[in-house]
């Protein structure tokens, strides 16, 4: 019974070395029982065996996986590249057209303050905003869309 | 001190890599990793063609998903733990399909799952012990052979196993001793006990 309480004490005290850091102490507490405990000095021998037999083991893998990886990676790069790319436009795309017509409706309102002195009437601001302002800066946002290649999406 | 700084220099540089989607640098990740995350998931799932396949998946779930790997830790436990991840969910799913029966909540019994066909680990044998090994990995819990594979193969510490299994270092402990104690059976005389 003794034999056994020692060996199981022991024998936890080996495992922990072989598998966590132990301290100096105890690593030397094992070596000293092991020198008069042929049970236990099996017991150590088992273990690393059973150890170095797993590191034992060499797998390969398929002779062009790695290849076949890094082209599967390639194609989704380049795919998740173009996706951000026109995520990327369509927010430019968007701001430049919330900007079309907020600064269209500042420059009306500019305009119109500006055309009483002038003699100007409403119709004739409206279409010179229309035309010098709106529709120029409506057809720039629609540019960001149109835009082929590498300047696609740069305003 | 040089060699902690040259560590967190590799993993910051891998983590701006992955952010940026950086070709070359996953190139060359693949090249150092692949045949290291074949072998895991080979421990994992026992199949060699469900170890490829998940292996693929895991390189495209790097790259989605790199901007989460925030260079603190070493790249090894984060990939292992994705490729974990995404292992469990595959045999859940292949489980469903095959089952009407609900499946387990805890997700580390999704991998409890005994794999049939021919054993990846007798082929990969290359020695006398090795070879009297085989046999008892392939009867072992995966969970036990995964824990002794990240242990004594790949040399991840207590911690970093604990980080890819999502579990407390105290369960990582009790998995690899009682996974060696199962395989050191293959050595002890007469000594055939089953798997665990």
């Amino acid at each position: 019974m003794i034999r056994l309480e020692c060996d199981k004490k022991f024998r936890e005290l080996i495992d922990r070395c072989f598998v966590e850091e132990v301290s100096a102490e105890d690593r030397r507490l094992m070596h000293d029982h092991i020198s008069g405990c042929n049970s236990c000095k099996r017991y150590v021998e088992l273990t690393g065996r059973t150890i170095r037999g797993l590191r034992e083991f060499t797998f390969t893998s398929e002779p062009d996986s790695s290849a076949q990886v890094r082209e599967i990676l390639a194609h989704h790069t380049e795919t998740m590249r173009q996706h951000n790319v026109q995520s990327k436009i369509w927010a430019a795309f968007a701001v430049a057209l919330s900007m079309s017509f907020v600064g269209s409706a500042l420059v009306y309102q500019l305009v119109k303050r500006l055309a009483v002195p002038m003699h100007f009437d409403t119709a004739q601001v409206q279409a010179g905003v229309l035309v010098f302002w709106l529709l120029p800066s409506f057809c720039s946002a629609l540019c960001l869309l149109a835009a082929r290649g590498e300047n696609r999406g740069i305003a | 001190m040089t060699l902690n700084t040259t560590a967190e220099t590799e993993t910051a540089k891998i983590a701006r890599g992955l952010r940026e989607r950086d070709r070359e640098l996953l190139a060359d990740l693949v090249e150092r990793c692949q045949p290291r995350l074949v072998r895991y998931l080979l421990y994992l799932t026992g199949r060699r063609e469900y170890a490829e396949d998940l292996a693929q998946e895991t390189w495209i779930r790097v790259l989605q998903r790199g901007s989460q790997y925030n260079g603190r830790q070493r790249f090894d436990p984060w990939l292992f733990a994705i490729a974990r991840n995404l292992a469990i969910d595959y045999l859940r799913k292949k489980r469903k399909a095959v089952q009407t029966a609900s499946l387990p909540d805890d997700r580390d019994e999704i991998l409890l799952v005994s794999s049939t066909g021919p054993s990846p680990f007798e082929a990969a044998a290359r020695s006398e012990d090795a070879i009297r090994l085989a046999g008892q990995l392939q009867i072992l819990s995966p969970l036990y052979r995964e824990a002794l594979l990240l242990r004594f193969q790949e040399d991840l510490s207590l911690p970093e196993i604990a980080q890819v299994l999502g579990a407390p270092v105290t369960t990582v402990t009790s998995r690899i001793y009682r996974g060696l104690a199962a395989l050191r059976s293959a050595f002890e005389e007469g000594g055939d006990s089953p798997g665990v």
